[in-house]
């Protein structure tokens, strides 16, 4: 049970879910707030890192011109997957989605020239020549880490560093959504999730606002891509699967629908559970292995969003009285 | 019914054709509602009315037809652009945002808020927060008419039946329209506010000119307060004209009455109230 006190490794779960807090934000405003069943949201972080990785690499752009390139090519692919499929019927919407998220993960797994293929982009220069994309980051981390330790001294480690400067990101992106979630533009957008019709028949262009919504939440998912790849040092398309799109409704759910402080709450929640199954090592479960216990967290995952439905359905920050309203 | 001096149309239908599957929704409607005018559509269910309004709202693309707004075609148009044209519908079934706030329900309403708008937000926030003061003193001034003002901080979703009929009538006014039309707005709304909010639409229709297009089943209340009366059956409009000379119309009484029955029976249209529908005043 060593590892629990560990703070190396809570600071890394911390990381984990500041960068899960930034993804799922995205997923709230296009989901929680517009009403839109994105179901591959994943497609977005995956763009924001592979676009940065690319040009940072094969462009020789700097780095933060490649990430903020990055996150504008994101929100082009929000706007291009919107126009034909955001005037469907939300379940139409999921399903295009769906592949419009594994297009672009078997993009990333087929263009090998492009992206690196399936191992990744330390193949992006080609194979047996590792690459990274991320010096420049790491420069940077450096001098932020140097600046902490005035503060933390010794504690001021690298995962230390990161987990700090992820949460200014989402912690700034949570009170800038809240601003305009409350904002009239907001109130279109939600109106938008109440009821189409009547959103449209009062004037408002009901289309371009959940384009934009999209958009939005595209280039918040980017950011979120952007550091998942500074953390990482490499990844590789398996890395954008299905399932990270499943993980921020779950976030979404927990903290509770178009409720932007529900967002880290749920993601702390969320990967707690998922690296705290590593310590579920006791009689009987210490009868798998240590592989097999992995797969506790997706069990436990499971549990407790059914609980959640069950007991608390309107997610921790919630009001319980929004959900009978019709 | 033939076309009557351009500049006293505000709305003028030609031949308007909608089809759902093999039945003709709408089958050639011809009307015209005049400016400034408190005008009734009327007619069995089925006639056709809501398809109607949903064709001239921009919900429907008709088949066939021209739609004239103001003298400006609005047939091709999208329902926002309608509306900000100055046309405003309400819903048969009411479509209250119900996750929101009575209030903000009636602010989202309001046009020209350059803070719908995400650059303008930054740019010019003064001038979306201004605007915001003001829509929020006009929300609760329509919501003091149409007596939301103290369900003002409540879920919409909260609202009775007919409550939400206010919430839709008050969303309308928001918008300051040149004409309203208005789906069955007396359905469920009490009796004695029903006919307070007839008293404002007279109002308006005297202060500001505002026309009012509305369906209504209520016979008491078409006939006390429209100045016309349009008639549809099974797609068309089958009479027209004050509501006097409309309800002696035999073509009138035959649609509501059935050919069958022979015409002796009646000489006034009756209220047509059938099960599930009968919330009149």
């Amino acid at each position: 049970m060593s590892g629990l006190a560990n703070v190396q490794f809570w600071a890394f779960v911390g990381v984990v879910a500041g960068i899960y807090t930034i993804f799922a934000l995205g997923l709230q405003l296009q989901f929680g707030f517009t009403g839109l069943l994105n179901f591959g949201h994943v497609a977005f972080m995956a763009i924001g890192a592979y676009t940065m990785a690319i040009l940072v690499v094969k462009v020789e752009w700097p780095l933060w011109l490649s990430a903020l390139v990055a996150i504008a090519v994101s929100m082009l692919f929000g706007l291009i997957i919107g126009l034909p499929t955001v005037r469907l019927r939300a379940d139409y919407l999921a399903i295009t989605t769906i592949a419009f998220g594994e297009i672009i993960r078997f993009i990333a797994v087929n263009q090998q020239t492009l992206t690196g293929g399936p191992q990744g982009t330390i193949n992006l220069t080609g194979a047996g020549r590792a690459s990274s994309y991320n010096r420049e980051w790491l420069d940077f981390q450096a001098w932020a880490q140097d600046q902490l330790e005035v503060i933390l001294g010794d504690h001021a480690t690298r995962d230390v560093t990161m987990l700090v400067l992820v949460w200014i990101v989402a912690i700034v992106l949570i009170i800038l959504l809240q601003f305009m979630v409350h904002s009239p533009w907001g109130r279109v957008l939600r109106s938008v999730r109440e009821d189409e019709d009547a959103t449209s028949a009062l004037g408002k262009n009901v289309f371009s606002y959940k384009l934009q919504s999209l958009a939005v939440g595209a280039a918040i998912g980017a950011i979120a891509g952007l550091f998942f790849a500074f953390q990482f040092s490499f990844f590789s398309p398996q890395d954008f699967d299905p399932l990270t799109t499943f993980f921020a409704y779950v976030i979404v759910l927990l903290g509770g629908t178009a409720k932007n402080w529900g967002v880290p709450v749920g993601a702390l929640i969320f990967a707690f559970i998922f690296a705290g199954t590593r310590f579920l090592d006791f009689w009987p479960l210490s009868e798998i292995t240590s592989a097999d216990r992995a797969f506790l967290r997706l069990i436990v995952v499971g549990l407790i969003l059914i609980g959640l439905m069950a007991f608390r359905p309107q997610g921790i920050f919630g009001k319980k009285e929004e959900m009978v309203l019709e | 019914m033939s076309a009557p001096e351009r500049n006293g149309t505000i709305l003028e239908l030609s031949d308007v054709v909608k089809h759902f599957g093999g039945i003709a929704a709408v089958a050639g409607a011809e009307l015209d509602v005049r400016r400034g005018s408190i005008t009734a559509l009327i007619g069995p269910n089925g006639a056709g009315k809501t398809t109607l309004f949903n064709i001239v709202s921009g919900f429907y693309k008709p088949e066939r037809g021209v739609i004239s707004f103001r003298g400006e075609r609005i047939d091709r148009k999208p329902p926002h652009a309608i509306a900000k044209r100055g046309l405003v519908r309400t819903f048969q079934i009411t479509k209250a945002l119900t996750k929101m706030s009575v209030l903000e329900n009636m602010m989202l309403a309001a046009p020209d808020q350059p803070g719908e708008q995400l650059w303008r937000l930054v740019v010019t926030p003064r001038s979306a927060r201004a605007r915001e003061r003001e829509v929020h003193q006009k929300a609760h001034e329509v919501l003091k008419l149409v007596r939301l003002d103290r369900l003002a901080d409540d879920y919409a979703g909260t609202l009775s039946g007919g409550q939400r009929k206010l919430l839709e009538f008050g969303r309308a006014l928001m918008r300051d329209p040149t004409m309203i039309m208005l789906d069955e707005p007396m359905a469920g709304v009490n009796p004695s506010l029903g006919l307070e909010l007839l008293d404002h639409m007279k109002r308006l229709q005297d202060e500001r000119g505002t026309t009012f297009l509305l369906i209504e089943h209520d016979m008491e209340v078409v006939m006390n307060v429209s100045e016309r009366v349009i008639v549809m059956n099974e797609g068309r409009v089958i009479s027209a004209g004050p509501p006097d000379e409309v309800r002696n119309d035999q073509a009138v009484i035959d649609a509501y009455l059935g050919t069958g029955r022979g015409s002796g029976e009646s000489t006034r249209p009756t209220e047509e109230t059938p099960p599930g529908e009968g919330e009149t005043a």
